[in-house]
């Protein structure tokens, strides 16, 4: 799907999606997400055959303790460069707040969540989505509200003389439960039931979907998976904003690459997350 | 046994080829060969225990693992390798089971609760500070009194075993000290191998606390107790030695509780319930979601390009 062509006039069109900060920022989420769930989940499932293994592999607890620290550099690299975008694209008024292309929650998501329940039972047609989707919006708040609290839970874990020289040794406790559940939370949400199937699972993007990577998608999948935003933009005159001849040269071949190894890596974390949980369930 | 029988076996198929007589005769000299082999070893080993008074040549044995004393069934097998290489491995048997020689070896056995007494009080003459500690400590003044709470108190050899006493200074041993005096206080070791301290060390982090880091091993004492390592006075000093940074309010850390149990402080048990429920609910919601749009793109033909998006 992802190698996809239209001839519109005969030269291959695109709707591109992401920019190059977006997509570097993805890189980052990536890589340290990853980073902290292999280091970080062996810890919280000590009791599973394979923590034991999986904490050898990574170079032990120390090992282990030290990657965490240095990916929680990068993760909140990435949460200071949102924040910071974020905060340019209000201040600077680089576009609306609010609206159909705004990631921002609003009355048709839920609509739309009804919608696709009703199309999911054969009850009616599939809901038409703008820019972003409910799960969309869903994963981006989530993962910066998690970050958030994650990150600074880990901060005073990290820092524990230096957390209680002004809080009570039990926020320690606290930090702990919050951190360790939010991880696992997390993990859940983007490894199994939300962004993984986004990305991989769902029948529009099934086996892989290309566009964190390359930027771009062609663009009569765009029509099809975003219409709302495509008639909009259509009514608007906005259309040409957006879409652009077919990028060529090395990079996208580049990135059909790293695709590629991203998808790898994450089966392999989703894999070894679930032998973590299951295992000690079963045995 | 067993093995030098199956060895030989081997070497007898490949002289199927020789005459019987000869076949045979190799075999008896190989079995030969083996034997004294295998007697020779076990002469060695019983030996390097240096000066164990020949106790190995029978305890050694792995059949007195289970004999019949005064009609009940005892282990009376005393493992040569493992004892060796114990911390007690050069010590003869008689250092602890005095009184029992070379020339009459079992002339103490005619009462077995003295002699195993005798075994165990022996300690004290070599760790005379061990003792004196565990003496005053809680367990020690436990032991004299008898059980309380149906558990009895534990003595040197429930913490340390009698003929495979471990060096204390290892990583194994370290790591079996939770499961130790998780024997008596399970609910205390569970709540402790839920912490940072308690996984790092299970996990293999040699650096991170034991049980007897902060409660002691031989002087414990309830915390109540002004002596006690983690008395209101002694508290941060014992975390200061890992520490060394740590004040005042870092002793208010808990370090047993569970935090879905409502003894936990309120906002511990408030934030575990909140997730729990969260992760409950997200899950239930994210499966089911999952499932159905599974579901409907295989109904509709949506996963191998065939039919179009609607
Ligand atoms: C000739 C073989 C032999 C030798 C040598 C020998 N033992 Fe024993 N030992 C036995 C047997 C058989 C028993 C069990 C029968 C019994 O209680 O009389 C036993 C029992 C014991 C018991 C347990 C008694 C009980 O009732 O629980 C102890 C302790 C013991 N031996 C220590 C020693 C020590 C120490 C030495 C060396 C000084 C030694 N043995 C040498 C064969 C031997
Ligand atoms: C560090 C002290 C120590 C040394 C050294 C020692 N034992 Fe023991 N042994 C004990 C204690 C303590 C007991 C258990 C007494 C009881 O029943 O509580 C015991 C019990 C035994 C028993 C009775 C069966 C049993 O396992 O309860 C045998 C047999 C025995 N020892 C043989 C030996 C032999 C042989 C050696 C030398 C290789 C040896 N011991 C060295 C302390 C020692
Ligand atoms: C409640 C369990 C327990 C009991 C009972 C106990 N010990 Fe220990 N012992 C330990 C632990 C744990 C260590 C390791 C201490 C450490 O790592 O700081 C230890 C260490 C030792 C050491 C090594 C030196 C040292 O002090 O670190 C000796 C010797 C020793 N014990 C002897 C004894 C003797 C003798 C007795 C009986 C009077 C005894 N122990 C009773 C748990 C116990
Ligand atoms: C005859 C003297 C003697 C007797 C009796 C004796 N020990 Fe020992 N023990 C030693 C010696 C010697 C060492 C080795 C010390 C070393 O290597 O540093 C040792 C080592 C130990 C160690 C390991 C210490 C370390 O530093 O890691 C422990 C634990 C221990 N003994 C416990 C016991 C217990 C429990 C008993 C009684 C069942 C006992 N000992 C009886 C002499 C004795
Ligand atoms: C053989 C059983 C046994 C083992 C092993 C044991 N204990 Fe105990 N311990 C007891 C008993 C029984 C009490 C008294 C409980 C009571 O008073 O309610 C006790 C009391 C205590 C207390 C006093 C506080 C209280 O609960 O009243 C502490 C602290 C303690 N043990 C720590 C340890 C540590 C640390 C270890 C391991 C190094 C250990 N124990 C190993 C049986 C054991
Ligand atoms: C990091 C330090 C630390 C470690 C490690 C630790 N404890 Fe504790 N323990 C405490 C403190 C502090 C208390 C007192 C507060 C409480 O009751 O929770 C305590 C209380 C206890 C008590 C009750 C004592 C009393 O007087 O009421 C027992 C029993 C106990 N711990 C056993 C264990 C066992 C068993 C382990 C190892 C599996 C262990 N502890 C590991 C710090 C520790
Ligand atoms: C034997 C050494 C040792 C002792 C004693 C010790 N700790 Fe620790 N503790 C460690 C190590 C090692 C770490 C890991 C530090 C790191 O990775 O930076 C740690 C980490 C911690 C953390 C941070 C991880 C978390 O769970 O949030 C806290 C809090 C903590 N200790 C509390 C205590 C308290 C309170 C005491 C005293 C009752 C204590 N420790 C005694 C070795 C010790
Ligand atoms: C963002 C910054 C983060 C920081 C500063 C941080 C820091 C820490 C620290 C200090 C610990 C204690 C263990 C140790 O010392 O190694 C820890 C544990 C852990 N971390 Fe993180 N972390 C961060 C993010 C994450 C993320 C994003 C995840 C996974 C999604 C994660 C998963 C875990 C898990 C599962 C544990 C073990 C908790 C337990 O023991 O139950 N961490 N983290």
């Amino acid at each position: 799907m992802a190698a996809g062509t239209d001839a519109l006039e005969g030269v291959r069109l695109v709707y591109r999606r992401f920019s190059a900060f977006h997509r570097f920022n993805h890189y980052l989420v990536m890589i340290s997400f990853f980073g902290l769930v292999l280091t970080g989940i062996p810890l919280k499932f000590k009791d599973s055959l394979w923590a034991e293994f999986f904490m050898g592999l990574i170079g032990g607890v120390e090992g282990a303790g030290f990657i965490h620290r240095v990916m929680a550099v990068f993760n909140f690299t990435y949460f200071f460069l949102e924040m910071g975008y974020m905060s340019w694209y209000v201040a600077a008024r680089k576009g609306p707040i609010f609206g159909p292309d705004s990631i921002v929650p609003s009355k048709k998501d839920w609509q739309d969540i009804k919608g696709m329940f009703r199309w999911f039972l054969g009850r009616g047609p599939k809901p038409r989505f703008n820019r972003f989707t409910y799960w969309e919006k869903f994963d981006f708040w989530a993962l910066l509200a998690g970050t958030f609290l994650i990150g600074g839970t880990g901060l005073m874990m990290w820092f524990p003389e230096f957390t209680t020289s002004f809080l009570p040794g039990v926020s320690l406790n606290v930090a702990l439960v919050l951190h360790s559940n939010e991880a696992f939370l997390a993990t859940g949400v983007i490894f199994i039931f939300v962004h993984f199937f986004s990305a991989h699972g769902r029948p529009e993007s099934f086996p892989a979907d290309e566009v964190i990577f390359s930027g771009s998608l062609p663009l009569d999948h765009y029509i099809a998976d975003r219409p709302a935003e495509y008639e909009n933009r259509l009514r608007a005159g906005t259309l040409d904003q957006v879409v652009r001849p077919a990028p060529t040269g090395p990079m996208t071949r580049v990135n059909s690459w790293l695709m590629v190894v991203f998808s790898a890596v994450a089966l392999f974390a989703a894999t070894y997350t679930m032998l973590l949980v299951v295992w000690p369930l079963l045995f | 046994m067993k093995t030098v029988a199956g060895a030989a076996g081997g070497f007898a198929k490949e002289f199927t080829c020789l005459r019987r007589g000869a076949g045979f005769g190799i075999l008896a000299f190989i079995l030969l060969v083996l034997l004294t082999g295998e007697v020779a070893w076990a002469q060695e080993s019983a030996q390097s225990a240096e000066g164990d008074n020949g106790c190995l040549v029978c305890h050694g044995q792995e059949y007195l693992g289970s004999v019949e004393v005064d009609g009940a069934a005892q282990d009376l097998f005393v493992g040569p390798e493992a004892y060796e290489e114990s911390a007690h491995g050069l010590l003869p048997c008689a250092s602890c089971h005095i009184g029992f020689t070379h020339d009459n070896p079992h002339q103490m056995v005619t009462n077995a609760e003295f002699f195993a007494e005798t075994a165990r009080e022996a300690c004290r003459n070599c760790h005379a500070d061990q003792f004196e500690m565990y003496q005053q400590s809680y367990h020690g003044e436990l032991s004299r009194g008898g059980v309380a709470g149906g558990v009895l108190a534990p003595g040197c050899t429930d913490c340390h075993g009698m003929h495979q006493v471990q060096r204390v200074d290892t990583l194994e041993y370290r790591q079996d000290i939770q499961q130790i005096c998780g024997q008596c206080h399970g609910g205390r070791t569970d709540t402790f191998l839920d912490t940072y301290h308690g996984k790092a060390i299970t996990l293999g982090r040699e650096a991170s606390a034991t049980c007897v880091d902060c409660h002691g091993s031989h002087f414990i004492l309830p915390t109540t107790n002004p002596m006690s390592t983690l008395s209101e006075a002694n508290h941060l000093d014992t975390c200061q030695t890992c520490h060394p940074d740590a004040d005042e309010g870092f002793t208010s850390f808990l370090v047993h509780i569970q935090p879905t149990s409502t003894d936990a402080p309120l906002i511990v048990f408030a934030v575990a319930i909140f997730y729990i429920s969260m992760i409950v609910v997200v899950f239930a919601f994210g499966g089911i979601h999952t499932l159905l749009y599974i579901y409907r793109g295989l109904k509709n033909g949506l996963y191998f390009g065939k039919g179009g998006h609607h």
